[in-house]
């Protein structure tokens, strides 16, 4: 059960489920106003996607292998980029995410620099679209302007929707409702990604987790080495024809 | 410490020093909360959303959705989680609709062309005008006993448009021929020959526990990939036991990067490695259906030692691959994509089916499930589209003057016939070109009369599936939103696919014998009769009960409604050796599917700008190549190199080398080059397809759209590819921190 402020938002992320297709790419584009980036943004290294899939080659033809990563904000507990932010545009909230807020940004880029997980995008430009296209935009998102620092909020504006539409109707907001999830997760068709709340012990996530952390489980945190604690736990890649286990 | 924030800007102002300070305070929280991003400025939007379902039945894949609907426009698509095919997962084409939807390019009125051919000049005229001057001229046909010198070629239709559109052909007199540019011919052929049904079947991927795949890239492009994905997830993880899937194919493809191992086979000796599996088996097994599947005995001369060198795999590789097979409880053998796209394509995917008869998993969990019929008396799926050599014959006949009207709808002809075929200037020959299209492709650029359909989010229609979930279903397409262009009123904008050809019908004087008025009169008379069926999973005390119910969850169907019949065993047919367009050729050229479909996609900024799985490249066409021949060749990526068959075709594409590909080949995706499309398409990269050699599939007659050898050149041009890899730097790694953690699951 879902209730406003005593939540801790969190995600599963299953290496082994995740098939690359970038489904999840498209959809947070389509829900998050995400400008469109066209082939100058990625001839300039400036494409924004909040999130993304990361893809590894292991070995050389015929023993090749390509090993794909979903990879958005890590909602770090301990988040580096937010100490170093000077004007408080983004700060940790009190249910564990790390939110960013667009009309405090100056555009000084130093999250940017501190993120370890590179998941934080600058608007180089002032976003366009034709004006036909505006009429798909999700009013629930704002729109960036150019000089202004984004990320993933975990669709936080789903969250605020589904908590405050589920306590005007007096009703229970459940662990994996489609409302509350965001877009990413249910746009995955092999079901790799799950959300819900840490603070909910029956949670599904939770228990994921609780499982997956054992030993000998398939849990890990992206760079846990550098303390960042984060909000996103993902379960290894399985292939059974490694010897050991070793990674990328 | 109590610290407000403008005490706290002030100090991180003064000094460094103040920046400790403040994080020995910990988080002002409450200061925080009063500007909560969570509150703010999406809290001030209190608009109320709507979710209606529907189905999308682009590039000939069905997915039911449902789309947020704010003040009358739609925002977002999601997965139906009910609807069989796809249980609530979708596909980025599914969610890239809503830029066709809101295309700046749509087309907003019927036109008339005014300039020369290809032109672009058009003039809009009324609807009565439009319809008036189609009829008149079949009209004319028809009365001078001309009729079959119309032809009408459609995308493959199902449903109940498919059931207008064949009664508007039948009325008229027109041919029909429907049209796919990467064909599903020789995949449906076969089926039918191995199982004897109409249809695709559901393959149980889910239950499975080894996925024995052959060039069919399910879980990207093939048949229905979103479906398939789903069921792969449960394959990996939702089970005890974590399945295996092997899958033979002469490209890295994505399938092939998620697969436990990828077999390179030599490009159209799939057949023969399925042959060889089977001969295997059969010396070991003494089943029973062996006698009846090679009552003739020819399973021995395709023994591993036999075929290794042909196929490319050593014969400890086949027996290995014919011991898991036949150690696995739920084994499943799927062929399609460039297995079935050679000139023994036919022969390799029925010996790759076959498979399945030897795993006896025909009906089974874990296998293939074949599908009932429809529901629906006279409303069927698409059927089989036309094959190549059908439309290379149309060509003939259109440079022949017996095509007097051309009408196209979703088919994009121009684009997607190899040159070798000569459409185009074909195309020049036929006095009359209408069109369809709610978007300029390239057939309809060169068209005299375009009546724009509505965009299928504003439409009325019926999803009954090719590949079916193995029980009867309907889907139910129903307009989420009102149509873009209503301002623009009545006697211009857009409008239904089947009601324009219901409305000309009407001016002809036709009665296509629908009893009906409208579209979405046939299909609600029809919903009757799924009401009077009294089952399924909508069920309701009034009609009216049930039509808002299969509206409200995007269709009808019965999970109890299952095929029972068992298909008798074909006996196996031998497979010959691929043929291939040149020689001498240095390449075997393999086009494959990325992010555009077969082109249809092009023009929706997202799927352009969505990264190829595995090169991550966007916007451009490019060219696999393995790294190291790329290196002895002196290529490196983004240089311009020209891809020549033996044909004399010649198209320039961007090197993308990579350690995966086959030295042997070069990969090209599908989707660019196209003429027109809007902004977004038109004059962008180059379209493989324009160039491949004219082979074709022995039995069927399809397009053997992998059969052509290419040499490369080199060009001065260099041209940066615009790619996703390298946009945000490489993490740090090392052998104690990975990104990917990969574990052999030994250790559960």
């Amino acid at each position: 059960m879902v209730t406003a402020g005593s939540n801790k938002w969190g995600m599963v992320v299953d290496v082994d489920r995740c098939t690359g297709c970038q489904g999840c790419v498209v959809a947070c584009q389509s829900e998050n106003n995400i400008p469109i980036n066209l082939e100058e943004h990625f001839n300039q290294r400036r494409a924004i996607q909040w999130i993304r899939i990361e893809r590894y080659w292991e070995g050389e033809y015929p023993n090749v292998k390509a090993r794909f990563i979903p990879v958005m904000c890590q909602h770090c507990g301990n988040a580096p980029c937010e100490p170093v932010c000077p004007v408080y545009a983004t700060y940790h909230n009190n249910e564990g995410m790390n939110v960013q807020v667009y009309n405090r940004c100056i555009g000084t880029r130093f999250c940017a620099n501190g993120c370890p997980y590179h998941v934080r995008f600058f608007n180089f430009w002032e976003p366009e679209w034709p004006e036909s296209l505006k009429n798909q935009l999700n009013p629930d998102v704002t729109v960036r302007s150019r000089g202004i620092m984004e990320k993933c909020s975990f669709c936080v504006q789903r969250i605020q929707r589904s908590t405050r539409e589920s306590e005007r109707d007096n009703e229970v907001l459940e662990d994996g409702d489609r409302g509350l999830n965001p877009a990413c997760v249910n746009a995955c068709a092999t079901n790799a990604l799950i959300f819900g709340n840490f603070n909910d012990p029956d949670s599904k996530v939770s228990q994921i987790k609780e499982d997956a952390m054992k030993e000998g489980g398939r849990g890990y945190r992206l760079m846990e080495n550098m303390g960042t604690d984060t909000n996103v736990v993902y379960l290894k890649k399985v292939d059974q024809s490694v010897e050991v286990t070793h990674g990328h | 410490m109590a610290l407000t924030r403008r005490q706290f800007l002030t100090l991180m102002g003064g000094s460094a020093g103040a920046a400790v300070l403040f994080q020995a305070c910990g988080l002002p929280e409450k200061e925080l909360l009063i500007d909560s991003p969570a509150a703010m400025p999406e809290d001030l939007v209190s608009g109320t959303d709507n979710w209606y379902a529907t189905t999308s039945q682009q590039g000939g894949v069905s997915e039911g959705i449902v789309v947020r609907v704010m003040e009358g426009r739609a925002k977002k698509v999601e997965g139906n989680p009910d609807y069989p095919l796809n249980l609530g997962g979708h596909s980025a084409l599914s969610e890239a609709s809503l830029q066709g939807l809101y295309h700046p390019d749509r087309i907003s009125a019927p036109l008339v062309r005014t300039g020369p051919r290809g032109s672009s000049e058009y003039r809009e005229i009324s609807w009565e005008d439009a319809v008036a001057r189609l009829s008149a001229q079949l009209t004319e046909l028809k009365d001078s006993n001309e009729a079959n010198k119309a032809v009408f070629v459609s995308n493959p239709v199902g449903g109940h448009a498919g059931l207008v559109l064949d009664r508007f052909v039948t009325a008229t007199g027109a041919r029909h021929l429907s049209y796919e540019a990467v064909e599903n011919n020789v995949l449906r052929n076969a089926l039918k020959e191995v199982f004897g049904t109409d249809s695709i079947p559901e393959f149980d991927i889910d239950n499975s526990d080894l996925i024995l795949s052959f060039g069919a890239d399910f879980l990207s492009s093939w048949v229905s990939p979103t479906r398939y994905a789903r069921g792969y997830g449960e394959f990996r993880q939702g089970h005890e036991h974590r399945g295996k899937l092997i899958h033979v194919d002469s490209r890295f493809s994505m399938t092939a990067a998620n697969a436990d191992q990828w077999v390179h086979v030599n490009p159209g000796t799939e057949g023969l490695l399925a042959m060889s599996i089977m001969q295997v088996l059969s010396a070991d097994h003494s089943d029973a259906v062996f006698g009846e599947l090679d009552s003739d005995g020819i399973l021995d001369s395709y023994s591993p030692v036999n075929v290794a060198d042909v196929v490319g795999v050593s014969a400890d590789v086949i027996n290995k691959i014919a011991e898991d097979f036949s150690h696995s409880e739920h084994p499943i053998a799927l062929g399609g994509g460039s297995a079935g796209a050679h000139t023994n394509g036919n022969q390799n995917l029925k010996a790759i089916y076959s498979l399945n008869r030897v795993a006896s998993n025909i009906g089974k969990k874990g296998g293939v499930i074949l599908n009932p019929e429809s529901p629906i008396a006279g409303v069927s799926a698409p059927k089989a589209t036309n094959t190549f050599s059908e439309f290379h014959r149309l060509s003939e006949e259109m440079k022949a003057g017996n095509v007097s009207v051309l009408m196209v709808r979703d088919a994009d002809i121009y684009y997607g016939m190899t040159d070798t075929a000569d459409m185009k200037s074909a195309l020049d020959n036929v006095p009359l070109i209408v069109s369809f299209a709610g978007m300029m492709d390239d057939t309809t650029s060169i068209a005299d009369l375009i009546l724009p359909q509505h965009h299928f989010l504003e439409d009325w229609g019926t999803d009954i599936p090719v590949a079916g979930p193995g029980y009867e279903m309907v889907g139910f397409q129903q307009p989420v939103v009102r149509p873009f262009f209503e301002n623009r009123g009545s006697n211009l904008g857009t409008k239904g696919f089947a009601d324009i050809l219901m409305t000309v019908a009407q001016v002809m004087g036709q009665d296509l014998g629908l009893s009906a008025d409208t579209f979405k009169e046939v299909i609600r008379n029809d919903a009757r009769k799924l009401y009077d069926l009294r089952r399924g999973q909508v069920v309701s005390s009034s009609f009216e009960g049930f039509w808002n119910g299969v509206l409200q969850r995007g269709g009808w169907w019965d999970t109890e409604a299952k095929e029972r019949a068992e298909p008798a065993v074909k006996r196996l047919d031998g497979v010959d050796r691929a043929e291939f367009g040149g020689t001498n050729q240095e390449f075997y050229l393999q086009p494959f599917i990325s992010t555009l479909g077969d082109g249809t996609g092009a023009s929706l900024p997202w799927l352009q700008a969505m990264p190829d799985a595995i090169s991550t490249a966007t916007w451009q066409t490019w060219v696999e190549i393995n790294h190291k021949v790329a290196e002895e060749k002196g290529i490196s990526e983004g240089d311009v190199l020209e891809i020549r068959p033996s044909n004399g075709r010649v198209i320039r594409a961007l090197a993308m080398p990579n350690p995966a590909v086959p030295p042997d080949t070069i990969g090209i995706p599908i989707g660019q080059g196209h003429r027109d499309g809007g902004r977004y398409s038109a004059g962008r990269g180059a379209n493989v397809l324009s160039v491949l050699d004219p082979k074709v599939d022995s039995d069927t007659g399809s397009l053997a759209w992998a059969a052509t050898r290419a040499n490369i050149t080199m060009t001065d041009e260099w041209i940066r590819v615009p790619k996703f890899e390298n946009t945000v730097p490489e993490f740090p790694r090392d052998e104690h921190h990975h990104i990917i953690e990969i574990t052999s699951g030994e250790d559960h």
